[in-house]
């Protein structure tokens, strides 16, 4: 099975801002929450990432978690302080 | 023997106006035995919330003591309770039960993970005001063998999010974590050689969004407690404090989640 690139937008729910990133099915949520963290220069902390209403699994790749090309994720900061 | 009726008696009971909230159930919530892990920023409105809220049995757990940064957050905490390095289960166990004007609290000094698993069973509602994941896991997991209602509060600077945790129905605190909370709960323990270091960063925090997180979280055990769990927070509540925004996420139960699984 020959798996094809397809591009997504991730937004940065603390900034508002946008990037574009090319994935493949096989990419998990994982991958892509530490490639806009590290895209955004994030500080060291958890995040979680989004598609409307539903938090996304780290382990599930793109084509299990339902992302499809176009959509727009975002990644979320998850808070450890008390 | 006619009953008199003085208008000022209204004014003569504490929780006057609560009682005029048609499903609060003051008696229920009054019974309710509440473990309150955490007695940080968190700690301190939460504990404040419970006790004018109603709670009556209250314990507070934290192994920590209070310093002299603590205090631009800190309703309990006094500039001599740092200088004294006191102990922060205790000042805040001290605050609310003279907010109270009774004894309702109970401070137990000790790491969470160090306590007898009973403390759970014998609780009603555990409510983790924690500053990091391990405890927070540990907490999550001992809540839900226990099948009681969870809690957890978390903040960074005008950021928070509360998630309520309902055994033994949906996704627990795990279930939303991925690889990024392994990262952060990997660096606050690093094994180098004999010798284990300990990992203590300094997150943002400011009141406004302590005050705001504790409220919901004591709301939502006001609920529970009153048998209105149909109002309860489905998931997660993320709150931005910068940009009003407020939204409430579903996290999908995790069937290879460590706490489902046992």
């Amino acid at each position: 099975m020959v798996l094809l690139p397809f591009r997504i937008k991730v937004k940065n729910a603390e900034s508002g801002a946008t990037v574009e990133m090319e994935l493949e099915n096989d990419n998990t949520i994982d991958e892509v929450i530490e490639s806009a963290a590290t895209f955004w220069n994030k500080e060291m902390g958890a995040y979680v990432v989004r598609k409307g209403k539903k938090v996304l699994r780290g382990t599930m790749v793109l084509v299990d978690a339902g992302v499809r090309e176009d959509d727009t994720l975002e990644l979320v900061p998850d808070p450890e302080g008390g | 023997m006619e009953e008199m009726l003085r208008p000022s008696d209204l004014d003569g009971d504490r929780f006057d106006r609560s009682r005029r909230i048609e499903w609060l159930d003051l008696d229920a919530i009054s019974r309710t035995r509440v473990l309150m892990v955490g007695a940080g920023a968190l700690g301190n409105e939460v504990g404040k919330d419970l006790a004018l809220s109603g709670f009556r049995d209250i314990t507070v757990v934290d192994m920590d003591t209070v310093a002299v940064s603590n205090l631009s957050r800190c309703l309990f905490f006094k500039e001599s309770d740092a200088t004294e390095k006191r102990l922060k289960a205790e000042v805040v166990a001290d605050g609310v039960n003279n907010l109270a004007g009774t004894d309702l609290a109970m401070a137990v000094t000790a790491k969470i993970e160090e306590v007898e698993a009973d403390i759970f069973l014998n609780s009603d509602v555990i409510l983790g005001c924690l500053d990091n994941i391990l405890a927070r896991t540990h907490v999550n997991a001992r809540s839900y063998r226990a099948g009681r209602l969870y809690v957890d509060g978390g903040m960074d600077g005008f950021i928070g999010r509360v998630m309520v945790v309902r055994p033994p129905d949906g996704a627990c605190l795990q279930c939303g974590m991925n690889k990024s909370h392994a990262k952060v709960a990997s660096l606050r323990f690093s094994c180098t050689g004999a010798k284990t270091v300990f990992h203590e960063p300094r997150m943002a925090a400011e009141i406004t969004t302590t005050s705001v997180l504790a409220a919901i979280m004591v709301r939502e055990v006001v609920k529970h407690a009153s048998g209105r769990d149909d109002l309860l927070l489905s998931n997660i509540l993320y709150y931005d404090g910068m940009q009003n925004r407020l939204d409430e996420l579903e996290i999908p139960l995790n069937p290879d989640c460590l706490v489902h699984r046992n």
